[in-house]
C-alpha cells in the first residue's frame, strides 16, 4: 500500500512538473501568436478606421506577452547602470513607443502567412527559446523567441529573426550613442524620433 | 544590395508594448543571489523563489517599472558576448551607406514596385528560383571547401531536379516535403571563416551593400563562380550587369518594405545595419562550425 502511494506520488509530481515545465514556454508564445493571429483576421476590424482599435488590441496582447524591462534592460546592456531610476523609467516607455510605431503598420498589413512552431529548448532554468518559422508566399522566415520565467509566466525579452537579435541590434546602436552623450540626450534622441515617426 | 540585409530585419512580430513583470527569481546576478543557489540544492522554482524574494522589492503593480528597474544590469553568460567589428573606415562607410540609401530609394524601389505592379508574384518567385539555381557552383564549390560532403551532395541533388523537373530552375520541387532538399546556406566567405579567418573590418560596397574584408573576398570569388558572369564571352559587355540589376529588381520587388522597416526602427540606420550583417554573417559561421541539424518541422501549423 505503502509502495503504491509513492509510487503514485513520484508519477503524480512527474506529471505536474511536465505539464509545467515541458511545452510552457512553446505554449505561451503560441497561445499570444493565436490572440494576434486573431485581431489580424477579424472581420468585424477591417475596416481602416478600425484601425486603431486593432493596435489597442494588439497592444494588450503585447503587454501579456513581452516583458518590457527585461527588453529594455538588455537592449542597453551596460549602460543601463548609467540611468536613474527615472530615466530608467523613461527609456522603458520611450523604447516601448519607437518599437510601437517602427512594426504596428507592418504587422497590421499582414496576409497569409502561417506560423510554424518548430522547437523549444531551455538555455537555463528559467530562460528558453521558442523556435518559430513563418512562411510566406515567397519565403521561410525564421524567428526565434527568448523567453524567461517570471513569477510562474514566461514572457518574452527577446526576438531573433533570421538570426539577428533584436536586444544586441540595439545595444549596438545605443552604446555608439552613449559612448557621445549622456543618458539624457540618449531620452532627447528617442524622445525626438518618437515624435517624428 | 545584398539580399539578407532586406529580408533580415522583418521584426514583423515584435512591436507594441511590452509587460511589466512584477520581480521574480530571474537573475543571478546580485551579490546576495549568488550565494543563494549553492545552499539551495534542488533547484526547484518553487524552492528558489521564497529565497530570493527577500532582497527584492515587493510586487510592483501593473503600470509601474521601478520594482524591476532598480535591477542593474550585469554580464549573464553567453547571451550576452555579442560578437563585434573594428570598424575604422566609418567616415567611408557612411557615405556609401548614404549612397545605398539613396541608390535603393530613387532608383530601385521605384524600378521594384513598377515591376511589382505588372508581374504576379508567382512569376517573380519563379525568377527568383531561376536566379537562385544558377548559384549551385557557387553553394557546391563552398560546401567542398568545407569538406561537407553531405551539403555538397545536397546541392548536386537540387540543381539536378530544380533543372530538370523544376523547368530550367524556374520551381523548386527539390525543397518539397517528399525530397527535402533544402538549399545549403554557403558561401565563401562562410568557408573563410570556417577556415578560422576572422572577418577583418567592416566595408560597405556601393551598390552591393554591406560587407566585411574577409566577405570581399566571397564577392571576387562569387563573380568567377556565377554563371551569369560569363555572359560577356558570348553576348555584348553590356547585357551582364543588366542580367544583374534585372536579378537585383526582382528580388527586390519581393521585400520592399523590409529595409524601410529597419530604417524606421532604428535610431541609427548605419549602425543597425552594420550590427545586423555582423550577426548575419557570425551565425551563419558558427551554425556550420558546429553541425547544427536541420530542425525538422515538429510542432503545429497555424492558419492565418
Amino acid at each position: 500500500m505503502k509502495r503504491l502511494f509513492v509510487g503514485l506520488s513520484i508519477l503524480m509530481i512527474l506529471l505536474i512538473t511536465t505539464a509545467v515545465y515541458a511545452g510552457a514556454p512553446l505554449e505561451t508564445v503560441k497561445v499570444n501568436a493565436n490572440q494576434v493571429l486573431d485581431v489580424l483576421r477579424d472581420q468585424k476590424l477591417k475596416a481602416p478606421s478600425a484601425k486603431e482599435m486593432k493596435k489597442d488590441k494588439l497592444r494588450a496582447i503585447y503587454v501579456n506577452m513581452f516583458d518590457e524591462v527585461e527588453l529594455s534592460r538588455r537592449s542597453l546592456g551596460n549602460n543601463w547602470n548609467k540611468l536613474n531610476a527615472a530615466q530608467r523609467q523613461e527609456f522603458v516607455k520611450l523604447f516601448e513607443q519607437v518599437l510601437e510605431k517602427a512594426y504596428a503598420d507592418r504587422i497590421l498589413s499582414y496576409t497569409n502567412e502561417k506560423i510554424e512552431f518548430t522547437k523549444e529548448s531551455m538555455t537555463s532554468d528559467n530562460m528558453a527559446e521558442v523556435r518559430t518559422k513563418v512562411i510566406t508566399a515567397s519565403k521561410e522566415i525564421p524567428i526565434f523567441y527568448r523567453v524567461i520565467l517570471k513569477d510562474g509566466v514566461w514572457k518574452v525579452y527577446d526576438v531573433i529573426i533570421e538570426n539577428v537579435s533584436l536586444v544586441q541590434n540595439y545595444r549596438t546602436q545605443f552604446n555608439d550613442i552613449l559612448t557621445k552623450n549622456t543618458p539624457e540626450q540618449l531620452l532627447e534622441i528617442l524622445r525626438k524620433k518618437v515624435k517624428a515617426q | 544590395m545584398k539580399s539578407f540585409s532586406l529580408a533580415v530585419l522583418l521584426f514583423a512580430f515584435i512591436a507594441v508594448g511590452c509587460a511589466h513583470a512584477p520581480q521574480a527569481a530571474s537573475t543571478p546576478a546580485s551579490p546576495a543571489a549568488s550565494s543563494e543557489p549553492q545552499t539551495v540544492l534542488v533547484a526547484s522554482n518553487s524552492d528558489e523563489m521564497p529565497a530570493k524574494a527577500p532582497e527584492k522589492p515587493a510586487k510592483a503593480e501593473k503600470g509601474t517599472v521601478n520594482s524591476d528597474a532598480s535591477m542593474d544590469y550585469t554580464e549573464e553568460a553567453k547571451e550576452d558576448q555579442a560578437p563585434a567589428i573594428a570598424d575604422p573606415i566609418e567616415p567611408f562607410n557612411r557615405a556609401m551607406f548614404e549612397f545605398n540609401d539613396k541608390l535603393y530609394f530613387w532608383l530601385l524601389k521605384p524600378v521594384a514596385q513598377g515591376y511589382k505592379a505588372v508581374v504576379p508574384e508567382q512569376a517573380r518567385v519563379s525568377v527568383k528560383n531561376f536566379f537562385s539555381n544558377l548559384g549551385f557552383p557557387i553553394r557546391f564549390v563552398s560546401c567542398l571547401l568545407q569538406a561537407d560532403v553531405s551539403c555538397a551532395a545536397t546541392e548536386v541533388g537540387r540543381f539536378t531536379v530544380n533543372t530538370v523537373w523544376g523547368i530550367g530552375g524556374l520551381m523548386d520541387p527539390a525543397s518539397s516535403k517528399d525530397l527535402n532538399l533544402q538549399k545549403q546556406d554557403a558561401d565563401l566567405g562562410q568557408t573563410l571563416g570556417i577556415w578560422g579567418v576572422g572577418q577583418g573590418f567592416y566595408i560597405v560596397w556601393p551598390f552591393l551593400g554591406p560587407s566585411s574584408a574577409r566577405d570581399s573576398i566571397d564577392i571576387a570569388g562569387e563573380y568567377f563562380l556565377y554563371p551569369p558572369s560569363y555572359m560577356g564571352e558570348i553576348a555584348p559587355w553590356y547585357v551582364w550587369p543588366i542580367v544583374r540589376s534585372y536579378e537585383e529588381v526582382n528580388r527586390t520587388s519581393l521585400r520592399i518594405g523590409d529595409y524601410e522597416a529597419l530604417k524606421e526602427a532604428a535610431i541609427d540606420p548605419y549602425l543597425a545595419l552594420r550590427d545586423a550583417y555582423v550577426q548575419y554573417r557570425w551565425k551563419k559561421i558558427k551554425m556550420k562550425g558546429s553541425q547544427i541539424e536541420e530542425l525538422a518541422p515538429s510542432g503545429m501549423r497555424m492558419e492565418r
